[in-house]
């Protein structure tokens, strides 16, 4: 149990789940402006907003997050208390991972690389919704492997 | 591009990943058995339990399990584990946070955490947990021990 010691304050885990319902669903609204010329700059636009609430996600954590706050205001007085908190920092590594591809996006997008949004969008709405609808944690799948192919150094 | 194409798209892609939820809905949290015989050094490992080294085995299993700093189910997962162990004097659970182990999650090839190793009294490894250990799964390697 060595990691318990260093741990942050737990939050309730249905906060970040609340907010990746939101994502997954902003996400699949860009996927589908993306498709189509006419509504592609409305796409960007969208993917901007979604990237810079990803970053506010990876510095700030889920509590101070726009829709952590929607879900501490008028969700969760709505619900039983939850089993157990969870460790912030996994949906904070999640966020940044958000911010990674969806940034990605944006940058391919400047570019005009054919369906660079729409494929960023696409590749971040299957993590957001995994988050949202099953529970998935992105921070358990990835984090190691990341760390083996030397993507991530601790030092 | 033709509006029910795009529909379309969108739709195909909730549909993968649902799909893909469920398959690792499925998979996740289950044992794979393991005939290696490959020894755990627990030496090795560094593994601390209450602050002192871990020396021996448990009784009958021990639950080895690897976890890393940004995983919300390791702590459940460990909870789990804990429990267990504080109901059987024979079960002994030990975590192992790899974040900072590297040479640990090459050698025993750990993409993701929680990963748990099932071992036997003799530190032998009998079974591999990949995921947030299912109570099913539990029940049935405890019931491999006779527990």
């Amino acid at each position: 149990m060595s990691a318990t010691s260093k741990t942050p304050a737990g939050i309730d885990p249905r906060g970040p789940r609340f907010g990746a319902a939101i994502t997954s669903v902003l996400l699949l609204i860009t996927v589908f402006l993306a498709l189509d010329a006419s509504t592609a700059s409305a796409a960007y636009g969208l993917l901007a907003v979604i990237t810079a609430l990803f970053a506010i996600g990876a510095i700030l954590g889920n509590s101070k997050h726009p829709y952590g706050l929607i879900f501490k205001k008028f969700v969760r007085p709505r619900l039983a208390a939850p089993k157990e908190l969870e460790d912030p920092r996994p949906p904070k590594f999640a966020q940044l991972i958000g911010f990674i591809v969806a940034g990605a996006g944006l940058v391919l997008g400047a570019f005009a690389v054919p369906y660079g949004v729409a494929g960023a969008a696409a590749a971040a709405f299957v993590a957001a919704f995994l988050n949202a609808a099953f529970a998935f944690c992105l921070g358990c799948q990835i984090y190691v492997g990341l760390q083996r192919i030397g993507l991530i150094k601790k030092f | 591009m033709n509006l029910f194409i795009q529909a379309g798209i969108v739709l195909v892609l909730v549909a993968v990943a649902t799909v893909a939820g469920l398959l690792w809905k499925a998979r996740t949290g289950t044992a794979k058995k393991i005939s290696s015989g490959e020894v755990i050094n627990l030496a090795e490992i560094r593994a601390v339990k209450n602050g002192k080294p871990v020396t021996e085995f448990g009784e009958r299993v021990t639950f080895l399990q690897f976890s890393s700093e940004f995983c919300s189910q390791c702590a459940q997962t460990a909870r789990l584990f804990h429990e267990l162990e504080t109901q059987h004097s024979d079960i002994l659970h030990i975590e192992v946070d790899i974040t900072d182990r590297l040479d640990l999650a090459n050698k025993f090839n750990i993409l993701q955490t929680p990963t748990t190793l099932v071992l036997d009294k003799n530190g032998v490894v009998t079974s591999r947990i990949g995921g947030a250990a299912k109570p099913q799964t539990i029940q049935d390697e405890l019931g491999s021990f006779h527990i």
